[in-house]
């Protein structure tokens, strides 16, 4: 797979159907990978696939001019038909290299699993089913379900749709909703006061450090309304009152766009669980209007259209 | 004075003779991340786990948000109530030499260029017990920035790893008071010294990411209008607070007021150069393109400060390299720092 990546972002380049490409090369620290963006054919031997590829390249290409050769997992290629939705990218100026993706590990998770820093440990590989973790040179099995982010769980397309270049073969989907959601269903086991607490301690931890809004596709504003002074929706200072309102906010912003992929929670340096709220507004979009972000470039986008059957009774 | 040491399992009995008069913050995970947070009087399993923390403890003399002070609007005009006065005896254990050494460049700023009321009352009732490094991490380059995993240089007292028990270095005359305070303590011996050297080295060693700022200062001068270069190096950066609120040397802070039916507060709280909208509240934000705003935070750190205080505004400690999310290496952007001739004046 990554062979073939490497020429055919090299082809693309070099014939010019594209002025960029966008993908991975290693990153600096072990099991990283860090975004490529080049328009140098020969960075393209640097390309790489392989279980760390964690970040939703289409959040580039809003601000990148010219056309755009781009590695997408099955998540990254349904933000990148959003954006198409919306009109913040037009179709033709992208070439979607196309990943079927196996899962992607959350290193989070093998630190729990192991005890240990990801630093410290030796190696984790994926064979098929399972994940090997080599920790003081002694090996560790486990089934790959434990280490895999919990949208990766819960994928519903790991091979985009949309695409003009597939690297593999296509995988099918295969969601286990009951591990993914586990935590949302424990939350939704609370009372309403009891998730009023709970969410209060959580962002309290709130730093505005707004990597979960920036790292997010969904969210190109070019005027977030946190930033918004006349009128002042949300103070700027970090008290938890005002984090709840920014991720409330934020979490409607995204409606009917946010594909879960996970990244606002993997970003967040303080560990705030944001996919509990992201993913419950995932399912409540489908459930209500029966849309499910990034499936269809056709589609118009949820936000901006009506339909009859869609109105509450005091509405008609 | 000699140093001592002190039985590792013994360090609560410690912390708690402490806390009579201070308020004793120690590494925590209690509430979901690791930071310096008010110790609980028992619980010393950071002792296990603790490598540094996702928190700099800048964070104790430079809150995330703090109030400034409140006030009340009304036909006489404003009313203004300062903060109660808290002497914020704070002690601060556990403290990583790279990060103490950042609370001497944070002086710097908020001492020599001006007094700064709010992070000094804290500055100069605190004291700082640093915890020598055994387990460096991968993203940790101290050693390239002037500091020694293990060194007392910042702090009052320097605590080092000699097995079951910690030897003590009293640094300053408040961590003679300190020790003076304590009981249980004993005089470490030759043997002890002799450890204690022997971890230095060891953990020195174990620092493998190296950084080579010879020359640096005057490398970013010459390469300061490369366009083309900041944008390669920005391109990546999605523009978030992570590399610099988390820094333990950065301490942009913004102000803002809220005034609800007539009664107002101020707050300031911590603000980034990274931000689009920094600086818009007085004017627009000059640095408008991504790269302006990163090849900011690289020369800010490497060149300009430098230049104002002769020391470079980073330690190593590798936060922003381990917490950002699109893995952007402050030390490889450094390394590719073009090396040019005729230096911009
Ligand atoms: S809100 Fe989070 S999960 Fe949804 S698209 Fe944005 S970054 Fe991905
Ligand atoms: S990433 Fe986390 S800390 Fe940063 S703004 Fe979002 S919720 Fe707050
Ligand atoms: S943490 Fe990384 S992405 Fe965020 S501003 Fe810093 S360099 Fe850019
Ligand atoms: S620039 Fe990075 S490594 Fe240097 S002190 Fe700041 S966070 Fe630490
Ligand atoms: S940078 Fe150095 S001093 Fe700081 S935590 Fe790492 S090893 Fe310790």
């Amino acid at each position: 797979m990554e062979q073939k990546l490497r020429q055919e972002a090299k082809a693309l380049l070099e014939q010019g159907k594209v002025d960029w490409i966008i993908g991975f090369e290693p990153g600096s620290l072990k099991f990283t990978t860090t975004p490529l963006i080049t328009k140098d054919k020969n960075d393209a031997d640097r390309l790489v696939i392989n279980p760390f590829i964690v970040n939703n390249l289409a959040d580039f290409l809003p601000e990148i001019k010219g056309r755009v050769g781009i590695v997408a997992k099955g998540c990254d290629s349904r933000s990148i038909v959003s954006l198409i939705q919306d009109n913040k990218v037009v179709r033709e100026d992208v070439v979607i290299l196309a990943v079927p993706c196996p899962g992607i590990i959350d290193l989070s998770k093998v630190e729990r699993l192991v005890g240990k820093d990801r630093d410290e440990l030796d190696d984790v590989t994926r064979e098929g089913d399972k994940v090997i973790i080599k920790v003081n040179g002694k090996k560790k099995e486990f089934p790959v379900t434990e280490v895999l982010f919990d949208h990766c769980l819960a994928c519903e397309l790991p091979t985009p749709q949309e695409y003009d270049i597939l690297l593999g073969e296509p995988r099918p989907p295969a969601p286990n909703l009951e591990v993914s959601g586990k935590d949302i269903e424990n939350l939704k086991g609370l009372t309403p006061e009891q998730r009023w607490e709970f969410w209060g301690n959580e962002l309290s931890r709130c730093i505005r450090c707004y990597a979960c809004r920036n790292v997010c596709p969904a969210c190109y504003c070019q005027r977030c309304f946190v930033e918004e002074t006349e009128p002042q929706w949300v103070m700027p200072v970090p008290r938890w009152q005002d984090n709840l309102l920014f991720q409330i906010v934020r979490n409607i912003h995204v409606a009917g766009r946010c594909t879960d992929c996970g990244e606002c929670e993997r970003v967040c340096p303080v560990n705030i669980p944001l996919r509990s709220l992201t993913r419950e507004m995932y399912d409540m979009v489908d459930e209500l209007f029966h849309f499910k972000a990034g499936m269809d470039k056709e589609a118009l986008p949820l936000m901006t259209h009506y339909e009859q059957e869609e109105a509450e009774d005091f509405f008609r | 004075m000699a140093n001592k040491k002190v039985n590792k399992k013994d360090i609560a009995k410690l912390l708690n003779q402490w806390r009579q008069q201070f308020t004793v913050l120690a590494p925590s995970k209690e509430n979901g991340v690791a930071q310096m947070a008010e110790w609980d009087g028992k619980d010393t399993s950071f002792l296990d786990w603790y490598r540094n923390t996702v928190i700099p403890p800048k964070a104790s003399f430079l809150p995330p948000m703090e109030e400034m002070f409140r006030f009340q609007k009304d036909k006489e005009g404003y009313h203004i109530e300062l903060p109660p006065t808290n002497e914020h005896k704070q002690l601060i254990f556990g403290i990583r030499p790279c990060d103490a050494r950042a609370m001497t460049i944070l002086d710097m700023t908020f001492e020599e260029a001006y007094q700064d009321p709010y992070y000094l009352s804290r500055r100069k009732n605190a004291v700082l017990v640093g915890l020598g490094c055994t387990n460096p991490c991968e993203s940790c380059f101290c050693t390239s920035m002037g500091v020694s995993p293990t060194e007392s240089t910042n702090v009052d007292l320097m605590l080092t790893d000699i097995g079951d028990q910690f030897l003590i270095e009293v640094v300053t005359d408040k961590g003679k008071e300190l020790i003076a305070k304590a009981s249980g303590l004993k005089e470490a011996t030759k043997d002890d010294e002799a450890k204690a050297k022997e971890t230095k080295e060891t953990s020195y060693n174990k620092i493998t990411r190296k950084l080579d700022t010879e020359g640096i200062v005057d490398k970013l001068q010459a390469s300061f209008d490369d366009e083309g270069f900041w944008e390669q190096t920005a391109a990546k950066c999605i523009s978030c607070g992570i590399c610099t609120l988390l820094c333990p040397t950065c301490y942009c802070f913004d102000i803002n007021d809220e005034l609800v039916r007539g009664e107002g507060t101020r707050f300031r709280s911590w603000d980034s150069c990274g931000f689009p909208v920094y600086t818009k509240m007085p004017m627009e934000n000059p640095r408008l393109e991504k790269w302006r705003r990163v090849r900011q935070k690289v020369c800010h750190k490497f060149e300009f400060y430098p230049m104002t205080f002769n020391v470079i505004a980073c330690t190593g400690c590798g936060r922003c390299i381990r917490l950002c999310p699109v893995n952007w290496d402050i030390t490889q952007v450094l390394e590719s720092v073009p090396v040019k001739t005729g230096v911009r004046k």
